[in-house]
């Protein structure tokens, strides 16, 4: 027996469900998130790119990454640093001769992530094929690879990524305990787990507004821009039904993580959660 | 969440030793042989002495000295990243970078750069910290060898020239990005911390010089040694001379200043005593020739 938003329903049920809520909204995806957030999930999403700082040389895997917002943001984060990084050691060589200069601008036309790769994993195929398309019309091509995979059984092996990341995502997973061992297993040594969610507003005069935007603002849209109100009616009840911050954190370190903490967005209306496989 | 427990622990212990290692020395022992029922969920670890504001964090209570000994603690981890990372340090500055190329070093992800803040802070404090301890070190030896009569008791100029100089020496390998760490170093965020680093060490130099004083004196002090000690590493930073001559010249004449002035306030107390003496015993003279 398991919530579906606001309902009861059996494990199998919730999944199917919630594989046809995202079947139908996955084409307006980016423009909901964009009506129902104002545009706010851009910066969100920004600062956990921020938080995770990756050089050069990572290996990310992004799931339920869906439409790619996170995998684009981390190369062009990493492409930017690698940059900087080469700048800089162009600098230390001022004396070079005309032939070693014309080699390093070779090495850089191959090398701009600096061998950085980010792999999409989501269970909807509606999903990554709106990634793949986004991807195309602006230009990813490097890097970037689509999987698909469900989170709470991965289909990779064990110790092979730097860091894991669940944007928005881990709310939909059934089993999150599942999903957070898998997270465990997939990571190398050292890795790191960064889990971006919506989550509770402790602030009572805030949480009032918050509500009374979910419940009345939200669902109205769902119905005017993508045509489907109990999508974005299960969207905020299952915002509601998710653990706060400080039972999510528990969860991740039951699931073997150390140095477990999280990050308020907003007054913790968006939760970033951090963990490291040590 | 007790139920929980009774499914993984076989997991969690295998898992805890992925970086988490124990001593080298220590044969394997079982670790849930000595573990309770409610500590499942704890890792067997060493003390928490963490300072940043997470909560109370119960995983890392230890559950006995034996599992602390065993396992690696959190803070041990993160030290010997540090430690591995300080050698990259030349080549990508106080950087998450440098310490991203450590924690590969020692086998694990270069996320683990993660668990320190981005500007390098913590590394640079560590690096402060250890040359502290080393120079410690040696002057408890040389402490040692003055003790057993091997060598002779340095003035105290010299001494405390050579305590700074040796201090200096150790940062000649990262002289290059120094100014970067200091200016770190001044972050508000880091000044309590690169401040208490900074008084430790010339307490410990004027202890190790033999400073027993419980007057106003202790503060001035270690006042004039710190600002010996800052003023000659600044110009340690701009020093191209060869072997930084100059720098260590600037050194013995600061030195040489304080032990003037310090004469010099005890001439001038002295002198100041002589010239009231002298006034009163004109104004004696004065009054008694007027006959008041």
């Amino acid at each position: 027996e398991m919530h579906f938003g606001f309902q009861t329903v059996t494990e199998e049920e919730r999944r199917e469900k919630i594989y046809q809520v995202f079947e139908n909204v996955a084409k307006k995806y980016d423009v909901m998130n964009d009506s129902m957030t104002l545009g706010i999930h851009r910066v969100w999403k920004d600062m956990l790119m921020h938080k995770m700082n990756p050089c050069p040389g990572t290996l990310l895997l992004d799931v339920a990454g869906g439409t790619g917002d996170i995998a684009f943001r981390f190369i062009n984060y990493v492409r930017s640093v690698r940059q900087r990084q080469l700048q800089r050691k162009l600098k230390h060589h001022q004396n070079l001769s005309w032939q070693e200069i014309f080699e390093s601008y070779q090495k850089d036309k191959f090398n701009s992530l600096g061998d950085s790769q980010v792999v999409v994993c989501d269970i909807n195929r509606e999903m990554l094929k709106v990634g793949k398309q986004k991807a195309q019309h602006l230009g990813y091509s490097e890097g970037l690879s689509w999987v698909l995979g469900n989170a709470e059984e991965l289909p990779f092996d064990d110790d092979k990524f730097d860091v894991y990341t669940i944007a928005f995502g881990i709310r939909n997973v059934t089993r999150i305990d599942l999903a957070l061992q898998e997270a465990y297993r997939v990571l190398k040594p050292g890795g790191r787990f960064l889990c971006l969610e919506f989550s509770h507003v402790s602030n009572p005069l805030l949480s009032r507004f918050y509500d009374l935007y979910s419940f009345q603002v939200i669902p109205v849209l769902g119905e005017v821009i993508a045509g489907d109100w109990k999508s974005y009616q299960y969207l905020v009840e299952s915002i509601r039904q998710f653990p706060p911050q400080e039972e999510l954190k528990a969860m991740i370190e039951d699931a073997g993580f150390f140095k477990v903490d999280y990050e308020n967005l907003n007054f913790g209306i968006v939760a970033i959660h951090s963990g490291f496989k040590l | 969440a007790a139920v929980r427990c009774q499914q993984y622990p076989p997991l969690r212990a295998l898992q805890a030793s992925a970086a988490l290692r124990r001593a080298p020395d220590e044969h394997k022992k079982e670790p849930l042989a000595s573990s309770s029922q409610q500590h499942f969920d704890s890792p067997p670890a060493g003390h928490q002495p963490e300072q940043k504001p997470q909560g109370p964090h119960s995983s890392y209570t230890g559950q006995g000295g034996q599992e602390s000994e065993d396992y690696e603690s959190e803070e041990q981890l993160q030290h010997r990243i540090l430690t591995a990372a300080l050698e990259f340090v030349p080549e990508h500055g106080w950087t998450a970078e440098a310490i991203a190329e450590g924690a590969k070093t020692l086998g694990l992800s270069v996320a683990a750069a993660g668990l320190f803040h981005s500007d390098g802070s913590e590394l640079i404090l560590h690096f402060v910290s250890e040359c502290n301890t080393k120079l410690s070190e040696l002057l408890k030896k040389e402490q040692k060898l003055v003790q057993l009569g091997e060598a002779e008791k340095k003035p105290i100029d010299e001494f405390l020239r050579d305590a700074v100089e040796a201090r200096l020496r150790m940062l000649i390998p990262y002289i290059e990005k120094w100014p970067q760490a200091l200016s770190v170093l001044l972050l508000p965020r880091n000044i309590p911390s690169s401040l208490n680093l900074l008084t430790s060490m010339i307490d410990d130099i004027w202890h190790y010089a033999g400073d027993q004083s419980t007057d106003f004196n202790w503060y001035t002090r270690r006042a004039v040694l710190t600002g010996i000690y800052n003023t000659t590493e600044l110009v340690m930073m701009q020093d191209s001379s060869p072997g930084f001559e100059d720098t260590w010249r600037f050194l013995a004449n600061r030195v040489a200043d304080a032990m003037t002035m310090s004469n010099t306030a005890s001439q001038v107390q002295s002198t100041g005593e002589a010239v009231v003496q002298g006034l009163m015993g004109a104004a004696v003279t004065v009054s008694n020739t007027a006959g008041l």
